[in-house]
């Protein structure tokens, strides 16, 4: 029956006439629609496209928001290779994308395989590891924080158990960034989601015939779970990894916008804000913005290219 | 399904357009509307708020919208304000950027607002708040930099420091006073914190050495000397463990919470005390003046102005409100019953007399203190130029640099002054 209605008449019948105007009901919902898209649309326009332009121009102006600005060629990109602070702020944010981003996105995807095994309560358990990404980027932090590595934080008073007397982790040039890492890794919530939908993308049937041919556990995550789930590491890889470079809230809360001690925790994007807003040269921190720009740009293609030889896809031989 | 006509689509959009229009002109009135931004925590927020609605209710007509902030923040925004020339009618001005402001040609005059009542400041005073010749700011305050202490663990410890004469209140005696207090003090207990960059009591020091902060024509006026020895003051009590290393206070600008009680002395802005004192109630603080060399240059007291302009672009129409509540900051007697004297000494000479009757005992200290440094000969005082937004983050790397020994006292004093002038040299 079904056929018979999907059979294509075999008599070559008259074409019915093409109707010269879509229906009005199309048109009608099509203008409607592109109503509802306006707001988007605009908000794209006015609060995307035209700063994003405008930052351009500016990062060839000297712009100290007080006075108009001036045009002065390519002098904030030479400027920055002079600027040692500018030098260190690149030094702290490839240390810390370097390390937080594997350390996170490990830590995320051990969560996750730990998640699948579908334990009771399994929501609830999601929800909580979701929390701390949530907060990650609020005010508390500034003050959870001190509890925990502040001089007389938790951590030392664990470490003072054992005799050993502690310097504040947040003070010390030499740890804070490790601190600041901590804070990413424990953030790990989104990647954790993503993973833990990878996984469950994964066919069981794959486990079975693992199984059957005598693949152990171990075996079964390097062989099977491992290249199946490699779009979604691709994936994540490159979004923490964009997220890594333009890290600013955290530093700007723990450091109180300082990212002291001595330029320990002076992410690219807080300098960049420290010279925009705090000392005025809007100008040299719309260049530093484009520069950022093109470093993630590559370094994303970067990671597209190394894609095709470690990024394994179910279609492909 | 019923698809949506035309003529129902746009009926439905006018009506939506409609009523954010009529959402938008709520909270209007019909009176002048005053923009009116300040900054502070949530204390003064909430006092000032309540100033404001007794504003309103004795001037009927004008409404006042509040723009606060933290002290950060509200540069931030007020700057971007400027570069939207989109800056509030009435707007306190923060140390550093005085002068960028001026520059900015943010200010409006002051002398021909008839509502603002200028009779209660003798006429040698305003001469001396002009800016270029011209009256453009008022002080709303009036602060010193002084020594805060803690009298009750001064009596634990059965202590007394040096008596309140130049011979004795010396930078060198309070020196030895501390590492003194320090060896028999409680576990856990510093005789000061590390304050090294508590900007005033800097340039105390400075000006007591014949330098100032900044000069007339808009330079640093110190030399690398004069910073070399005031790091070098903070090192010999941080060696000798009288003041707290930058781990044990959390940071070289620590807050007072972390502090409060770990120390016997603070060094900072008078009145800081209104705002800090309250947070350990169980202690009784006192306030001096700052030490002083053997040899200090005359003229080395002073007191910082902390000031309220109205902005040079207000519609005309609301300069009289502006002129109204400029006047209610800096004339009125019930305003200072309501937000007290966290902001410092009124500069209203009638009104710091009236602050008597409204101040606490925490308060009444303050004004003493102020009134004791500005009855003292003053050598002129010049505002932070264009530029120096930044100096204080610069003196806060420095004191790092020196207090987590990374650097000595001469290589972070080079680089702090290197780093200003630098700054300096890039402004407009």
């Amino acid at each position: 029956m079904t056929q018979q209605t999907l059979v294509r008449p075999a008599a070559a019948s008259p074409q019915p006439p093409r109707p010269r105007r879509r229906p009005p009901s199309f048109r009608r919902q099509g203008g409607a629609a592109h109503v509802f898209l306006l707001p988007f649309l605009l908000g794209l326009v006015l609060i995307t496209a035209v700063p994003l332009l405008a930052s351009l121009y500016l990062s060839f102006t000297d712009y100290d928001l007080l006075h108009d600005p001036e045009l002065v060629g390519l002098d904030n990109f030479r400027r920055m290779a002079e600027d040692e602070r500018f030098w260190a702020s690149v030094g702290v944010t490839l240390r810390y994308v370097l390390v937080s981003v594997p350390l996170q996105l490990a830590f995320a995807l051990l969560l996750a395989v730990v998640l699948d095994k579908g334990m009771r309560g399994l929501a609830l358990y999601r929800s909580a590891f979701y929390l701390p990404s949530l907060l990650g980027s609020s005010v508390a932090i500034a003050i959870l924080w001190r509890q925990l590595f502040g001089h007389e934080g938790l951590i030392n008073a664990v470490l003072g158990w054992f005799g050993i007397e502690g310097e504040s982790w947040l003070q010390n040039p030499d740890t804070a960034l490790s601190t600041l890492v901590v804070l990413n890794v424990w953030t790990f919530g989104s990647p954790m989601i993503i993973f833990l939908a990878g996984l469950r993308q994964i066919p069981e049937e794959l486990y079975e015939a693992a199984r059957v041919d005598g693949a152990g556990r171990l075996r079964q995550f390097s062989s099977v779970t491992m290249p199946l789930l490699t779009p979604i590491i691709f994936f994540n890889l490159v979004l923490q990894t964009i997220g890594a470079f333009q890290a600013f809230t955290q530093a700007h809360i723990i450091s109180g916008g300082q990212g002291g001690p001595l330029d320990s925790t002076l992410f690219y994007t807080l300098y960049l804000y420290q010279q925009g807003f705090q000392s005025f040269n809007m100008g040299y921190a719309s260049a530093m913005a484009w520069v950022l720009l093109v470093v993630i740009a590559v370094v994303t293609a970067g990671h597209f290219l190394l894609s095709k030889y470690w990024v394994f896809y179910g279609d492909e031989r | 399904m019923d698809l949506v006509t035309r003529r129902r689509f746009l009926q439905l959009v006018g009506l939506g357009a409609g009523m954010t229009a009529v959402a938008a002109c709520g909270g209007g009135s019909d009176g002048t509307a005053i923009r009116y931004a300040w900054w502070g925590d949530t204390i003064r927020q909430q006092k000032y708020t309540a100033a404001i609605e007794e504003f309103v209710k004795q001037n009927p007509g004008i409404e006042v919208r509040p723009e606060f902030a933290d002290y950060d923040a509200f540069q931030e925004r007020i700057t971007v304000q400027t570069a939207g020339r989109d800056v509030p009618d009435v707007f306190w001005i923060p140390s550093p950027h005085v002068m960028s402001y001026h520059d900015a040609g943010l200010y409006r005059r002051l002398d021909d607002i008839s509502s603002l009542d200028l009779s209660q400041f003798p006429a040698e005073q305003l001469e001396l708040y002009k800016i270029d010749g011209e009256l453009n700011t008022l002080p709303r305050s009036v602060l010193t930099a002084a020594v805060r202490y803690n009298q009750t663990f001064l009596d634990e410890a059965g202590a007394e420091l040096p008596p309140d004469d130049p011979q004795h209140w010396t930078w060198s005696g309070l020196q030895e006073f501390l590492i003194d207090y320090a060896r028999d003090a409680p576990p856990g207990r510093k005789a000061i914190h590390y304050n090294a960059q508590a900007d005033l009591c800097f340039e105390a020091w400075l000006r007591q050495h014949g330098q100032d902060l900044w000069t007339a024509d808009g330079r640093m006026g110190f030399e690398p000397a004069a910073l070399e020895g005031w790091f070098e003051w903070w090192e010999v009590l941080r060696r000798a463990g009288a003041a707290t290393s930058l781990s044990e206070q959390e940071g070289a600008s620590p807050e007072w919470e972390v502090v409060g009680d770990k120390v016997l002395m603070t060094f900072g802005n008078s009145n800081h005390i209104a705002d800090e004192a309250p947070m350990f109630p169980d202690y009784e603080f006192n306030l001096r003046m700052m030490p002083v060399l053997p040899d200090a240059a005359p003229g080395h007291r002073f007191g910082y102005l902390s000031r309220i302009a109205i902005y040079q672009g207000i519609d005309d129409d609301k300069l009289d409100a502006a002129g109204k509540l400029v006047n209610f900051n800096i004339n009125d007697p019930g305003f200072l019953r309501i937000v007290g004297l966290s902001v410092g000494a009124p500069a209203n000479p009638r009104m710091l007399q009236e602050a008597y009757a409204v101040a606490n005992e925490d308060e009444k200290k303050m004004l003493a203190v102020v009134e004791q440094e500005m009855a003292e000969e003053q050598r002129p005082r010049y505002e932070a130029p264009p530029g120096s937004g930044t100096w204080r983050t610069i003196m806060i790397r420095g004191v790092e640099e020196v207090a987590l020994e990374r650097a000595s006292v001469s290589e972070a004093a080079a680089r702090v002054i290197a780093e200003i002038d630098r700054e300096l040299g890039q402004a407009k």
